[in-house]
């Protein structure tokens, strides 16, 4: 009986995870074409990197914190983020959870474990490594993730982050994305070994995945997730993935990739995704243009709804500088307002 | 007791109230430190909460952010200020700027340790005073005591602040002094300079180790002075400042940071700017020059008694 209703609950994950994956390449779609029209500042597409997500946020539990970078909208939309707070933070309205404050990209998310996120690349990491010291030091449940993208795995906050979460033994996951190129260096250049085997050396243990095909990034990510959770220390979990679009709406990737995955093609996570579900016998393409078009009417609906919402006040630039508001801001305050 | 031993036993206070308070940095737990602040402390209250880090200054602010972010209220030791460059990143785009850009969703409460200043023939990268690089950072609360009384009354205020504190200390003056240092806890309120000694030709503003060379310079030479220490850095007592520039109309700034955008730059703008109808000359500043910090020449480059008492003179004979 429990392994039958273990198979329907692994069924029902695997669906709803392809759900998330549709959604949120609809959403990058219809973010990319508004940044044309003028109507959103900037975005970094997500595009491609789809299913190494999903695929590690399938194995997570809800207790697990994520110090997440600025490309990981599909594992938030997986987690649960509503639309409507990723859309208010891309406009930088007045409801936007962080006033407007930081360019779009760059969510906040406290309430559903995500801990936000500075545009520095690996600065988070550190952080990831105290987090988890406190979650053991409180006895807490749960593990700690940082992602990253292959550009990171050169920094000196990965190595430090790396080093100091093995020597105190903390439940952190490392998770590169490696999509192959930071802005326009390919991996190769960045470094001379394979990222996942860079674990070895700090004494942790590495896995690599097929970031392109979620079910296949499941299983790994699992083995990596359950690793981390039985308290044997932390992982670094590397997940081969392509970035589809630009590094951001303001660069033009022709120009140093001749090689980029086209939306739909063989290599695009999401059919190489759909496929597999398909012949796992969970979806058919009854299922999948139902949840596409859902996507499409749910974001466009979202999109113009959020789209209307106006500017923060200006007064607002002013807050939550110190706990205490300082002579000098109010005077600043008093003179640009 | 001496500073070391009021911040030391501070720290004991703190702990021994609060389980979330965690020490985190190099060699100060078996080694108590490299000027033995945290002596006796990990034997006290064990490796989990005076915890000896692998060597990486940016590994361990950063890992101070993750706990404070998380409900702990981290002391990191930098264990010179010299050494911080690497953290720069984390101070600047991590710990000071969490408040802003979670709108006060996730906060960094926490106390950076750190030594700096001369004094102590610790040549280029043992006696920096890198306090502007902070004070120019909209987030961070910068202080620093003068002596034991302060120190301990700062740092208990400091840790109960609930904003990421840097928390200077003049290594110079660690043994210079002992005062009696009340047992109980109290505060040396943030944000609050102190009158040193009351005078009324002229303002003096200084702050950590040139506070007892200007007292003791004044003293000596019985200028009627009114000595102004700063205590908090970020952000400045503009009041106490003003009412004794108002009254006095002579103003110098005395630090031992480098001149070019020195807190005496940013002290004499303000003066400037809100009330130059009360200056009777020119305001001076006396600091470190525009130098690297020298090894044997370490008392040309500290201010003194001689280039102190030249602007004394210019500043009293100026029509």
């Amino acid at each position: 009986m429990t392994e039958v209703i273990n198979e329907q609950v692994e069924k029902e994950k695997h669906i709803r995870g392809f759900g998330a994956m549709i959604l949120s390449r609809t959403l990058d779609k219809k973010i990319i074409t508004a940044q044309r029209q003028g109507r959103v500042g900037f975005y970094t597409p997500t595009m491609g990197q789809e299913a190494a997500q999903i695929g590690l946020s399938m194995a997570l539990s809800k207790d697990d914190l994520l110090y997440e970078y600025y490309r990981d909208v599909p594992m938030m939309l997986h987690r649960g983020v509503p639309l409507e707070i990723i859309l208010n933070q891309v406009f930088g309205n007045r409801d936007d959870l962080a006033k407007g404050r930081q360019m779009p990209s760059h969510l906040v998310a406290r309430d559903y474990n995500f801990m936000s996120v500075p545009s520095p690349v690996a600065t988070n990491l550190p952080l990831a490594v105290g987090t988890a010291f406190a979650k053991v030091y409180r006895h807490e449940p749960g593990i700690v993730v940082a992602s990253f993208g292959d550009g990171s795995s050169s920094t000196p906050d990965f190595h430090s982050a790396m080093n100091m979460a093995a020597v105190f033994n903390l439940p952190v996951l490392f998770f590169c994305e490696n999509n192959g190129l930071a802005i326009s260096l390919p991996v190769e250049k960045q470094t001379k070994t394979e990222i996942w085997k860079k674990a070895e050396a700090y004494g942790m243990a590495g896995f690599k995945a097929d970031g392109n095909n979620m079910v296949e990034m499941y299983k790994v990510a699992q083995q990596a997730v359950d690793h981390v959770r039985s308290g044997k220390g932390p992982a670094l979990l590397e997940a081969r993935c392509f970035r589809m679009g630009p590094h951001s709406t303001s660069d033009d990737p022709t120009k140093y990739e001749s090689d980029i995955v086209q939306d739909g093609s063989d290599r695009d996570p999401i059919v190489v995704t759909q496929n597999a579900l398909k012949a796992m016998g969970l979806i058919n393409d009854q299922l999948v243009d139902k949840v596409k078009s859902e996507s499409v009417r749910i974001v466009n609906e979202k999109f113009d709804q959020q789209e209307k919402i106006p500017a923060p006040d200006p007064e607002t630039m002013f807050q939550d500088i110190y706990k205490n508001e300082t002579w000098i801001i109010k005077e600043e305050k008093g003179e640009i307002l | 007791m001496n500073m070391v031993q009021a911040i030391n036993s501070t720290l004991d206070m703190k702990m021994a109230a609060d389980d979330s308070i965690i020490l985190l940095g190099e060699d100060i737990g078996k080694d108590g430190g490299v000027f033995r602040v945290t002596d006796g402390l990990q034997s006290k209250y064990g490796q989990q909460r005076v915890i000896d880090t692998p060597l990486t200054e940016l590994g361990i602010v950063g890992m101070a952010i993750g706990m404070a972010v998380y409900g702990l209220k981290p002391v990191p030791e930098i264990q010179f200020q010299d050494f911080i460059y690497t953290a720069m990143d984390q101070i600047i785009n991590q710990m000071a700027k969490m408040r802003y850009r979670t709108a006060g969703k996730i906060t960094v409460p926490l106390v950076l340790r750190t030594p700096y200043g001369g004094g102590i023939r610790g040549g280029l990268y043992h006696s920096q005073s890198g306090e502007s690089y902070f004070v120019h950072t909209a987030g961070l609360t910068v202080v620093t005591p003068s002596n034991p009384y302060d120190a301990k009354g700062l740092l208990s205020a400091s840790l109960d602040l609930g904003d990421p504190v840097i928390f200077l200390e003049p290594k110079k003056l660690y043994r210079f002094q002992k005062m009696d240092v009340p047992d109980e806890d109290y505060k040396v309120q943030i944000g609050k300079a102190r009158k040193v000694r009351e005078g009324d030709s002229i303002t003096i503003i200084t702050y950590g180790s040139m506070v007892p060379t200007v007292a003791a310079v004044v003293e000596k030479n019985k200028v009627d002075a009114d000595v102004i220490d700063l205590i908090t850095l970020s952000p400045l007592d503009i009041d106490a400042i003003s009412a004794s520039v108002k009254k006095t109309g002579r103003v110098m700034i005395v630090h031992e940071a480098p001149r070019t955008l020195g807190m005496g730059a940013e002290i004499s703008a303000m003066i400037s700017e809100r009330m130059i109808e009360y200056l009777y000359a020119p305001i001076l500043r006396v600091t470190g020059p525009d130098t690297p910090f020298p090894y044997r020449l370490e008392d040309t480059y500290l201010p003194n008694e001689k280039r102190i008492m030249d602007a004394v003179d210019k500043l009293l004979k100026f029509r």
